[in-house]
């Protein structure tokens, strides 16, 4: 997985569809998670661009695509149980999968050794 | 500017709070999470640490006259022991903000104000005391304020102040320099505390030893928006009338002459509502309110209902509404719909 500076997290194996979330200290600097705005599927999404929007009990935060391309899918439980980012942000708590339009826009990012650096810097 | 801790700063962190700066003060949002604590207060007691608010004696001969004219609700004539729920006016009408009065005799009353406004309530007092037989004191330094709120509330102070329990809603008594007060904003029932800070101390480690959990400012919030509460900033601005708030109800013109009342008279013209949310969004302070296709007014307070497991706004509109009118909410790009419904939205457990 790599990181980017807004918390968000990206999978980055073989495979060019791959899903985006936030990371753990994320949802925890969120706190409850009750509402989750999810991108329509098909969209095309530039890097940087907000990619849905997390409302918690206290404010909402914007999610950005730290890759560029094109949303195949939205987790559409997170409609019904938003907790799951709260729960399990790096996993079942998953936001889109998207097919990343250029590979290497990846390697720009942080793996999880410079994240982890980033979060201790703060 | 530089941010004040209250005396109980050292037990948030301990606690692991989540702090964040608040009108000035470094204060706990949240400990183990707004839900928990909401549910906590609702269903159990909770503690909050509010000593941010501000706390100004008034007193003297013409203490009485002067609230009295201050103030939207009745002030005078009220009994010894009585806490009173008001507005401030503005000379335009608007609201300088919403407080609480105190009266310990016809000569001798203290206000609780929003944190955010101290130095504006006090710079109004003065301004108005002139030439007026008034002392206005500003108990800022040494003193700390406790909010224990639930239906375990009044168990749990009694353990400590069996006298507790004789306090009628919207009274308190004095015990040497504490003062014990059945008010609170949370809708659950329980007290308020005021008291030098080392009384602060000692009251908050015996509640924490009786097992009650310590509450936010977060959850403060999602407890005074399901009762349909005001907050000075949202429902209430320097340049909302208090007859335009949810706090309509404490405007009273009969017999009462007071700043303001022919501006606010003028002025009044919008109204307020709560609206429950029909589609899935979080409506938040600014976004616009919709009627006809047409836009009314804007939202002033929104979030998730823990107790409903909705979402809850109040609004702000140029135009009357019926209870159960059907307005649009416009978060972001989404047109969610809300229907127009009675306050509070949850019914008071006492």
């Amino acid at each position: 997985m790599k990181y980017t500076e807004s918390h968000e997290w990206i999978e980055n194996g073989q495979e060019n569809i791959v899903r985006i979330g936030v990371t753990q200290y994320a949802q925890k600097e969120l706190g409850d998670i009750v509402y989750v705005e999810l991108p329509t599927t098909g969209r095309d999404i530039n890097a940087g661009q907000e990619l849905a929007v997390l409302e918690s009990t206290k404010a909402a935060a914007d999610v950005y695509s730290p890759a560029t391309g094109t949303i195949v899918e939205v987790n559409s439980k997170l409609t019904d149980h938003p907790e799951l980012i709260n729960q399990s942000p790096e996993d079942s708590g998953w936001i889109v999968k998207i097919k990343v339009s250029n590979p290497a826009e990846l390697d720009l990012l942080m793996d999880r050794q410079g994240y982890d650096q980033f979060l201790n810097g703060k | 500017m530089t941010t004040s801790k209250t005396i109980l700063y050292d037990h948030h962190t301990a606690l692991e709070a989540k702090l964040a700066p608040f009108a000035g003060w470094e204060m706990p949002i949240q400990y183990k999470g707004i839900l928990a604590e909401h549910q906590a207060v609702r269903e159990k007691a909770g503690l909050f640490d509010v000593s941010h608010m501000g706390r100004i004696g008034v007193r003297g001969p013409d203490a009485e006259e002067l609230l009295d004219y201050l103030s939207s609700n009745h002030i005078m004539g009220k009994e010894p022991g009585s806490a009173t729920y008001t507005v401030w006016p503005n000379e335009h009408g608007g609201s300088v903000d919403d407080l609480i009065v105190y009266k310990n005799s016809d000569t001798d009353f203290f206000v609780i104000v929003n944190a955010s406004n101290r130095q504006k309530d006090l710079d109004h007092l003065k301004k108005w005391a002139q030439g007026k037989s008034v002392q206005i004191e500003d108990y800022f330094e040494g003193n700390g304020i406790l909010a224990l709120q639930g239906p375990k509330a009044l168990p749990l102070l009694s353990s400590i102040y069996p006298e507790v329990a004789q306090i009628k809603p919207m009274h308190f008594i004095r015990k040497g320099y504490i003062y014990l007060s059945r008010t609170g904003y949370t809708g659950a029932g329980g007290f308020e505390i005021y008291a030098p800070n080392e009384e602060i101390v000692t009251l908050w480690d015996r509640l924490m030893q009786l097992g009650v959990e310590p509450i936010g400012l977060g959850a403060r919030d999602t407890l005074r928006l399901e009762m349909g509460f005001a907050l000075y900033g949202h429902e209430l601005t320097d340049d909302i009338a208090p007859t335009e708030s949810v706090s309509a109800w404490s405007v009273k013109y009969d017999n009462h002459d007071f700043l303001g009342k022919e501006a606010m008279q003028k002025k009044e013209g919008r109204k307020a509502y709560g609206v429950l949310l029909l589609d899935k969004g979080i409506a938040r302070q600014g976004h616009p309110v919709l009627f006809d296709n047409k836009q009314i007014g804007e939202v002033t307070s929104g979030t998730f209902s823990p107790t409903l497991n909705k979402a809850i706004a109040l609004i702000l509109v140029d135009r009357s509404l019926k209870i159960g009118d059907i307005i649009i909410i416009q978060i972001r790009n989404t047109a969610c719909q809300g229907q127009v419904v009675e306050l509070p939205f949850v019914r008071k457990n006492k």
